[in-house]
């Protein structure tokens, strides 16, 4: 195995809202190695984009607050670095896309000019050769005529054109890590399979790590090695992915998958989990998702007392009661 | 592949928000009226001592000629007329630029030449300041072409000076030979009103941009760092906004020296509050926009990501109260001037001769308050029209709604 580039370790993260504090993330830890992609899926307001955004250091603090743990990159940890050292860390090491290629490029420059800055901030590149570097990396994340393409605004270009932009503004600088938060989420189904496998493409080519923030288990199958499934700021399974799909061990997971469609099966709708995602200020007590689990409900354990994260020590992990690995 | 390679012709290229926003503002008529119209009055305020003035173009005196109007020029004429130059050098370049030069490297060659024009400015001016002695030529030269001592001179089209009385045509209304009359001291109401122009535009300018700069600043900060930052600048902002503004400048210009410069800084320094509002409020919607949290993923520089990837998408509204603060500048300089608090005669200024109406004597001299009034009335229009424009240009929504 190789080895280990970014390490989470016992993550927590608070949210200082109007009404009483919020633990958006609470004891996440997991590792991402060299070359290897992970992806954490959960729903929208599980924790998944804070995890991500607190690798970058990017929580807008205040109302957020980093209370424990440890982002190690190299077994340097990030938590502990000045601003400035974070500023020559993102874009240089740690790069990031975004859900929106619609409104994440800025409107005002072209899309050349605004590679170039990325370019010229960290790297020695300077002027035309940092031109011709961005024009290269266009091509790269294939786009036809970059040398045109350079000089247009990014409303003169398609989504999924953006998004390839985007693409090529992260990877710029060789980065190490690759966070790409929902990175096809906008995009029409036959795009995202084009960019799904230029990123994989990239991978390869520059032996990168990714983190893929997603809710889309399509995506997971196709891209990640290792899967962390987040349900209400905690981790509940963690497991690789081939192991997460064939045997899934987390009612929640069961749950995920169950509600993927299956092509050429007659049911006539869709499985979905029952209920909602618990208010972040209100969560239940015991496991979390008692309230919407079918074994949860009925089990007095589950509703009163919170069942730990426990690894079968082959790289897999869940937080339930009744599970079995 | 170089930037601007030849092989990229001027029609592959995109148009720029600025662009398509000064597309949209001429397309009105109106706009352009008022736009016109306040290009006419720069014109005028430059040009001044070549259109108004008792001094001629050339005279011949003893048979020599003599060119006393640009020997009289001092150096503030100069630095106008040097300003004057720079601004239409820059603005063929910005047209060049956009019809020329490849949008990418566009906005830094154009900071490069503004950056020559103002080093130009500022060195130009502080030369020609410190060199040209003002001089005093009270020779009245029509005169001695009357007395048959000069045979031939040509003269501006209003031949008076602004600072020349004459007391045997003193309150006179107008005539043929003074268009809008003249004052109680016998100068021509024309030539003053013409020179007043220098004043109006040069405190609208000047003053709008020390508080833009101060407003922006500090509203930028306000807004992209928020918490307990904008919590004390806010708190600063509203005291400086409970203070009745006319009333302190009337206290500052009361302790300090009448000079128009001191007007222009005060009315800036307390003219900021509205700016930094607006920008901080820009600032709280665009730090949050993904481009801006891109730009920071990417590790740039706060000055990058406050000023050059921020600013040019929130400085709209600021363009706009820019130019009603121009129109705010121009009447609080004649209502200080109206007071009495303003520049100092005989140095002319809209405002002053407003007040100028009633004479000494009592009687109200119509021609003496109608036509400064008619200028800043107009001026204030024009300007406060160009903002709507601006306005409706940036937010087509607005248009919709009207």
């Amino acid at each position: 195995m190789s080895e280990v580039l970014l390490e989470i370790k016992d993550l927590c993260v608070s949210f200082d809202t109007d009404d009483g504090v919020v633990n958006a993330v609470d004891g996440v830890s997991y590792q991402l190695r060299k070359g290897e992609s992970v992806a954490v899926v959960g729903e929208s307001g599980c924790g998944k984009s804070v995890t991500s955004l607190s690798v970058m250091r990017l929580i807008p603090s205040p109302p957020s607050k980093v209370l424990g743990g440890e982002i190690l990159l190299n077994g340097e940890n990030l938590l502990e670095f000045s601003e400035k050292k974070m500023r020559s860390i993102r874009g240089n090491e740690i790069a990031m896309i975004f859900q929106e290629p619609m409104t994440s490029l800025n409107p005002v420059y072209t899309v050349g000019e605004q590679i170039v800055e990325a370019i010229e901030r960290h790297q020695t590149l300077k002027g035309d050769a940092a031109w011709t570097k961005a024009v290269d990396m266009l091509r790269l994340v294939g786009i036809a005529d970059p040398d045109i393409r350079a000089n247009e605004y990014p409303h003169q270009l398609s989504g999924g054109m953006r998004q390839r932009v985007m693409i090529a503004m992260a990877l710029s600088c060789d980065p190490k890590l690759l966070i790409a938060d929902e990175p096809t989420t906008a995009l029409d189904v036959t795009i995202q399979a084009q960019i799904l496998e230029l990123l994989r493409e990239i991978q390869k080519r520059n032996n990168m790590s990714i983190l893929l923030i997603t809710h889309d288990l399509g995506v997971v199958a196709e891209n990640a090695d290792y899967v962390v499934v987040m349900y209400a700021s905690k981790i509940v399974e963690k497991a690789p992915v081939d192991a997460l799909f064939a045997t899934p061990a987390h009612p929640y997971t069961k749950g995920l998958l169950a509600s993927l469609p299956i092509l050429g099966s007659d049911k006539e709708r869709l499985d979905t989990i029952e209920g909602s995602v618990p208010d972040p200020l209100n969560f239940p007590s015991g496991c979390k998702f008692h309230p919407r689990c079918s074994i949860g409900c009925k089990d007095k354990k589950c509703q009163t007392q919170e069942p730990p994260l426990v690894e079968d020590g082959c790289g897999r992990a869940v937080a339930c009661w009744h599970a079995k690995l | 592949m170089i930037r601007g390679a030849k092989k990229i012709t001027h029609s592959d290229w995109g148009r720029s928000y600025s662009q398509m926003v000064s597309d949209e503002f001429f397309k009105n008529f109106i706009n352009i009226i008022s736009l016109a119209f306040i290009i006419f009055l720069f014109v005028v305020a430059v040009f001044a001592p070549f259109i108004a003035n008792d001094k001629p173009f050339v005279i011949k005196i003893d048979g020599a000629l003599k060119f006393p109007l640009f020997a009289s020029l001092n150096g503030v004429d100069y630095s106008t007329l040097l300003a004057a130059l720079v601004g239409v050098v820059l603005f063929l370049l910005h047209r060049r630029n956009i019809k020329k030069v490849n949008p990418s490297i566009r906005g830094s060659i154009w900071a490069k030449q503004v950056g020559v024009g103002v080093v130009v400015l500022i060195v130009g001016i502080t030369c020609l300041l410190a060199l040209i002695p003002s001089k005093l030529d009270a020779t009245d030269y029509k005169s001695k072409l009357k007395s048959k001592e000069a045979s031939f001179a040509i003269f501006p089209i209003v031949p008076y000076g602004f600072a020349r009385t004459n007391i045997s045509e003193r309150e006179e209304p107008p005539s043929k030979k003074h268009w809008f009359g003249t004052d109680d001291v016998g100068c021509d109401v024309l030539c003053r009103v013409i020179h007043g122009s220098r004043i109006s535009l040069s405190v609208g300018f000047v003053a709008v941009g020390i508080s833009g700069i101060i407003g922006v600043f500090i509203g930028a900060i306000m807004g992209y760092f928020g918490g307990k930052v904008d919590f004390v600048l806010m708190r600063f902002v509203e005291i400086m906004m409970a203070v009745p503004v006319f009333f302190l400048i009337i206290t500052i210009v009361a302790f300090f020296p009448r000079s128009l410069l001191n007007i222009m800084i005060i009315i800036g320094i307390t003219g900021w509050t509205g700016n930094a509002r607006f920008i901080r409020a820009e600032f709280l919607k665009l730090r949050k926009q993904d481009y801006v949290q891109a730009a920071r993923a990417l590790g740039l520089p706060l000055h990058s990501i406050l000023f050059k990837h921020m600013l040019p998408n929130g400085i709209a509204p600021v363009l706009v109260s820019a130019t009603f603060g121009i129109a705010g500048a121009i009447f609080t300089e004649a209502s200080l001037s109206f007071l009495g608090f303003g520049v100092a005669p005989p140095t002319p200024s809209w405002g002053q001769m407003l007040s100028q109406g009633v004479s000494a004597t009592g009687h109200f001299l119509w021609w003496m308050s109608l036509f400064p009034g008619i200028a800043i009335f107009l001026t204030a229009v024009s300007y406060n029209l160009v903002g709507e424009g601006l306005r409706d240009a940036i937010d087509p929504r607005l248009r919709k709604a009207a």
